[in-house]
């Protein structure tokens, strides 16, 4: 187990140091997969489907072949040594005789210029029978409907241990409904009767339509094969061991024959930690014998990309008139598209315990229909789930007349308290934060703030919402060496997404003893890094940096001990100062740093090079908590938002390096607010994307939003680094609820429904849905 | 469909490239003459991770035909800092203030950026988000953004009247 | 894109030349900003691709009897001209909403004229001020009201061989005011659920003429005929302006789709007519 607690002074860590690949991004050095143009490239398109669901009758590949310029066009015949049964959507790496989502491809091609490429697939030939297909997931959990699934498919929970959701007891599930591919289903109590005692009831339905992750680089990959057989990946990737597993386990080749390296990523949230492009593209690569690049178009990533789920939350509550919680009802309805993969359990357990509900019956249904399959995004189905409650908990509080952070404060859960699986909820800071963000001058200010809005006709609002994330782990290794110079060098195999390797070098300096600009993080490729986990889940610096902690104080044991015999003393006497190793009390009787780590590098030299190293697993989880307030303005006449005033309170547990912390916490909750106010992926009945480019799925921009406040709250991890938490997905999860509530506080109207539309809101308002 | 030749200045620099007539600005740039700081991250000139300068003002590049650039000045994110290298003061604001998260959107920013400063020298904070307002970000939610031009501008005012 | 020619005239008459041959399988290009989204996804697969930013002649604004805008004349351009201020201003301000900067400096008035998605912001304005569409052809010169220019959705009066090169827009009097408003659920790269341009000539107290032209709820732009007539020879008060945003939904034959219902789309005629005509109506009288 290790240590985490130390007793020299910390020199690095919560210090806000700005990322070292700063420079080399504001000058446009840095390389995304995109950039990189080895010689005799050929660029890849695929050919997609037109049609939700569909056999395929022919493919006539013969003209595209034909054209000058392409050099490969494959289908899946093409490929008969690939698995016959898809388990998952990577192994469907082109369609053998069926379709079952509007851009699935079904060809791929070669080319030595893009737009040859692009000729080539006019050319293609498929000739389709169009079958009926399942859209809506409400109807296609009904029996009879169009089925999704080859049978025999199992469920895909991958994604849920990705994010260490809690496991939830599976339940039997009726044949008859072909396409629920998951289920649970979790019981406490009596409900029935705690509803019966109930004086206030309320019901509502709330949904989230799927969203698109919206990293601006669009998935690429290249790939390339040796004559040794050996396959290199560079990809933007989340996780480069885990892409090699998967395209290993896709194509039927050894892992040591894969080298995958993380190219600067740009942009995942969870969406390029599955395999997509990489297999086929392996594929043309081996075929062409030539290295081939595809990198997706945004109108292929919203209509094929693997989007966050489409969520529909029946919510069912019973308090008393004093505001005693007595029972809660909820089904929760996941769209998993075309293959499952959805993350269940998490709806459960924020629904139905962050507050202690004395009873309660809580469902889940993972449903497959004829859509692009989903992948996890920031917290997966937490700013749903949290959505849900955090606007039902607000409505209750309204209808009885209760302060809204008295009435969540009295019923929030406390550490140790039982989750809805049973097991205790570890330390957190849902209380502190919610407190803090109690104390904001916004919040205690909003009535009279409300009752002076201006002339301009506009009606304003506040509102908050709270919410968490359990925290991911993982198993990883990190190494710690010392330079023949003194300095120090760290490899992980961990993807720097969120600037957390700076935040590494902090902990590796301060563990071992040094200055961080001593210290120099490495991420190494498949073939280089000890094994390492997805940057993803929220556990980078928690799991990635406890390792590096524990690698870094190996490395000081070591070196101590080396000094130690160096200077004929006792290792218990010895301190590390200045770069020099002396005996406490005798700054003359030293080592540098610089002696010790020449000496293991010498010709004939006994002493032996200091290599720290770690290799953790972890239990224990350490949930990040996160209030949210919004302060807005509506425009009741036509339903336009002014976002004023935005406050993100969030328990970090130990800020490693606060300037990136805030970055975390801002554009997380900016995220969340594209989903409450205008993201989507709207599909028509036949399963068509009808909002296929940047132009009609809309992220929000720098003018529709204020600055962003940011409060951080520390209330350490047992077993974090330092006391940290992980930060990433927490900031996401609180703000649709947040943004309903304030809507509500200015207009009256609860919408259930996201985006909430200027249309929507409108609407609600003309047809005086109070 | 032979090449044409497309000659314009480009960072200050003349140049004579071979371009096919169907490819963009951006993929000229790009692969014609190794510039891959601007990027393309939605091609229909819907998020600006392509913009760069055409005679001073903000384009699109990804909407522009190669050869619609004949003539012209042309700058891109690797003509912003000095000749001895020197950062400009808006990209060091970006690096202090710790703005580059994936960094994918930060070269079609500091061009937004750059040319908001040089049109508007004192810009007021709405400015700034509508100076910006074209360049979608997805990592940082704007705030650091907006405090870094906004200093930069402080310091690039300082420096003129230092002058 | 998938693969074409591109041609690149100096002037006016060789690029009618060009159209005269092979204007059927070519497509114009001014600021790409329509053309080359519609390209890439595979829309348009022109043979041909006719650059015009070489064309001087077609790139100038003139304020002199009446306004003359050059169909390349860019939507930036268009933003800050000094020469469309007073009278005028509502094409500004409908030129100032399209897209992004990085979009308006490369977007012409020409190009959102020629594309006639029914969503074109800078059309509404020039319908309301009676703007007159100059096109070159084989055979000369022709003027076509602007009102009559729209066919349908992205189709417009112009043949094959024909080029809009320019925009005559008459003075509408001393004291006349108008201004553009759209509806979107961002503040910028976005694009109009419903368009709505007034134009109001007051004379004596009295309004001598109305013009108001909608956005994004007919194939083409439409004039809200039966709310102008409410208006003119009446002395424009709040109550009349209720009324003529009122009737202005009569106008509006919207569909439902993914950026806006019939219902919301009729509502907000209303409303954008409503702030049009008040906003017109300061802008006159002052």
């Amino acid at each position: 187990m290790s240590t985490m607690k130390t007793t020299r002074d910390i020199k690095g860590v919560g210090v806000s140091i700005p990322r070292p690949d700063g420079p080399e991004k504001v000058t446009g050095r840095v390389q995304y997969v995109a950039d990189i143009q080895p010689r005799g490239l050929l660029h890849a398109k695929l050919l997609r489907s037109p049609h939700a669901h569909a056999r395929i009758l022919s493919i006539d590949t013969s003209a595209a072949k034909a054209l000058p310029g392409v050099r490969a066009v494959l289908t899946a015949k093409d490929i008969p040594h690939l698995k016959k049964k898809a388990p998952t959507r990577a192994h469907a790496v082109l369609a053998i005789d069926r379709v079952v989502f509007m851009g699935q491809p079904v060809a791929a091609v070669a080319a030595d210029e893009l737009s040859i490429a692009e000729e080539a697939l006019d050319l293609i030939k498929v000739e389709y029978q169009v079958l009926p297909a399942s859209i809506d997931p409400l109807k296609a959990m009904l029996p009879g409907a169009p089925p999704v699934a080859d049978a025999g498919t199992e469920a895909d929970t991958s994604e849920a241990l990705a994010h260490s959701a809690v496991a939830i007891a599976k339940s039997e599930a009726p044949a008859k409904a072909v396409n629920i591919s998951q289920q649970a289903r979790l019981q406490r109590g009596d409900p029935a009767k705690g509803f019966a005692e109930s004086d206030h009831v309320l019901e509502k339905t709330y949904r989230v339509p799927m969203v698109h992750q919206g990293y601006l680089e669009a998935h690429a990959v290249l790939a390339e094969w040796d004559r040794n057989g050996l396959l290199t990946l560079w990809a933007s990737t989340q996780g480069s061991f885990n892409t090699r597993s998967e395209v290993a386990d896709v194509l039927g080749i050894p892992e040591n024959q894969i080298r995958v390296i993380p190219v600067e990523c740009g942009g995942g949230f969870g969406g390029k930690i599955r395999a997509l492009c990489e297999p086929i593209t392996a594929v043309l690569a081996q075929v062409t014998k030539r290295p081939v690049r595809y990198v997706m178009t945004r109108r292929e990533e919203l209509q094929a990309g693997m989007p966050a789920p489409q969520v529909i939350i029946k919510l069912k509550t019973g308090v008393k008139r004093d505001g005693t919680l007595m029972a809660l009802d909820a089904e929760t309805v996941i769209d998993s598209g075309a293959y499952s993969g959805a993350v269940l359990a998490v709806s459960a357990v924020f629904l139905g315990s962050m507050y202690k509900w004395p009873s309660f019956d809580v469902r889940g249904f993972e449903v497959l229909t004829h859509k692009p399959s989903v992948a996890a995004y920031r917290a997966p189905v937490a700013p749903q789930t949290i959505f849900a409650i955090e606007s039902h908990m607000e409505q209750i509080a309204r209808d009885l007349d209760l302060d809204s952070v008295e009435f969540r404060m009295r019923h929030l859960i406390q550490p140790g308290d039982p989750m809805v699986n049973g097991q205790p909820w570890q330390s957190n800071g849902a209380r502190q934060v919610l407190a803090r963000i109690a104390e904001h001058p916004h919040w205690k200010s909003r009535k009279q703030w409300v009752a002076a809005a201006g002339k301009n006709g506009k009606k304003r609002g506040v509102g908050l919402a709270l919410g968490g994330w359990l925290g991911g782990l993982q198993p990883t290794g990190a190494t710690v060496r010392l330079n023949p110079d003194g300095s120090l060098a760290v490899l992980t195999g961990q993807v720097d997404i969120a600037g957390t390797n700076i935040s590494l070098a902090q902990i590796a300096a301060s563990a071992y003893g040094v200055d961080t600009d001593m210290v120099r993080i490495t991420t190494g490729d498949t073939d280089v890094a000890p094994m390492t986990g997805l940057s993803a889940g929220s556990k980078t610096i928690y799991t990635v940096g406890a390792a590096v902690l524990q690698a870094a104080e190996d490395a000081r044991r070591q070196t101590f001990e080396i000094a130690a015999a160096e200077l004929e003393a006792s290792v218990h006497d010895l301190e590390l100062v200045d770069g020099k190793v002396t005996v406490r009390g005798m700054p003359d009787k030293g080592i540098t740093l610089a002696t010790i780590g020449k000496k293991g590098n010498l010709y004939m030299s006994k002493t032996p090079p200091v290599l720290g190293k770690a290799n953790p697993a972890f239990t224990q989880q350490a949930p990040g908590f996160a209030a949210q307030l919004a302060r807005l303005e509506v425009d009741p006449d036509t339903g336009e938002v002014t976002l004023l005033d935005f406050v993100i309170v969030q328990d970090v547990g130990k800020a490693i390096n606060p300037l990136g912390v805030e970055g975390q916490m801002q554009g997380g909750a900016v995220q969340s607010l594209g989903m409450a106010l205008t993201e989507g992926l709207m599909f028509d009945d036949s399963g068509r994307l009808t909002n296929p480019s940047l132009l009609d799925y809309r992220k929000l921009t720098a003018a529709d939003l204020p600055n962003l406040e940011t409060i951080i709250v520390e209330v350490p991890a047992p077993a974090g680094p330092f006391g940290a938490r992980g930060v990433g997905e927490p900031p996401i999860i609180p703000a649709p609820a947040a943004i309903a509530n304030a809507i509500q506080d200015a207009t009256g109207a609860r919408l259930t429904e996201l985006p909430m539309s200027p249309e929507r809101i409108a609407l609600a308002l003309v047809n005086g849905k109070h | 469909m032979a090449k044409q030749i497309l000659q314009c200045t480009v960072n200050g620099e003349p140049v004579e490239v071979l371009v096919q007539p169907y490819v963009t600005l951006l993929d000229a740039l790009r692969e014609d003459m190794g510039l891959t700081g601007p990027k393309e991250g939605c091609g229909t000139g819907d998020c600006g991770a392509c913009t760069v300068h055409v005679d001073g003002k903000v384009v699109a590049s990804c909407l522009m035909l190669a050869m619609q650039a004949r003539g012209r000045k042309v700058r891109t994110i690797e003509g912003l800092a000095a000749a001895d290298t020197t950062l400009h003061p808006l990209q060091d604001a970006f690096v202090r203030h710790g703005v580059p998260q994936c960094g994918f959107c930060i070269p079609g920013v500091l061009m937004a950026a750059t040319a908001l400063l040089e049109e508007n020298p004192r810009p007021s904070e709405e400015e700034i988000r509508y100076g910006i307002a074209g360049n979608l970000c997805r990592c940082t939610g704007y705030t650091k953004m907006v405090a870094a031009i906004s200093e930069a501008a402080g310091t690039l005012a300082s420096q003129r009247s230092a002058r | 894109m998938r693969r074409f020619d591109l041609v690149l005239p100096n002037t006016l008459e060789d690029c009618l030349k060009i159209l005269a041959e092979r204007g059927a399988q070519a497509k114009l290009v001014a600021g790409g900003t329509d053309l080359l989204p519609q390209m890439k996804n595979g829309a348009l697969k022109p043979d041909l691709v006719i650059d015009l930013s070489g064309i001087a002649r077609i790139r100038q604004v003139q304020n002199g009897d009446g306004l003359r805008i050059g169909a390349a004349v860019t939507a930036r351009e268009l933003e800050l001209s000094p020469a469309l201020r007073g009278v005028y201003l509502a094409i500004a301000e409908s030129a100032a909403m399209v897209g992004s900067l990085q979009v308006r400096n490369l977007a012409t008035v020409g190009g959102n004229l020629c594309n006639a998605a029914p969503s074109a912001d800078m059309a509404p304005p020039l319908v309301a001020l009676e703007a007159q569409a100059v096109i070159a052809g084989p055979g000369g010169e022709r003027r076509v009201p602007m009102a009559d220019f729209f066919t349908g959705v992205r189709q417009t009066v112009l043949a094959p061989n024909e080029l809009l090169v320019e925009l005559i827009v008459p003075p509408p009097g001393a004291h006349s005011g108008g201004q553009y408003l759209r509806h979107t659920p961002r503040r910028e790269l976005d694009i109009a659920v419903v368009g709505v341009a007034s134009q109001l000539t007051i004379a004596d107290g009295r309004c001598t003429k109305a013009r108001i032209a909608l956005a994004s709820v007919a194939p083409t732009p439409v004039r809200a005929t039966a709310a102008e007539r409410a208006l003119e020879g009446q002395a424009v008060t709040p109550q009349l302006i209720e009324r003529a945003a009122t009737l202005a939904i009569e106008a509006a034959r919207p569909i439902d789709d993914q950026r806006g219902s019939i219902e919301f789309r009729k509502h907000l005629v209303r409303v954008l007519t409503r702030r049009t005509l008040t906003t017109a109506l300061a802008r006159a009288s002052a």
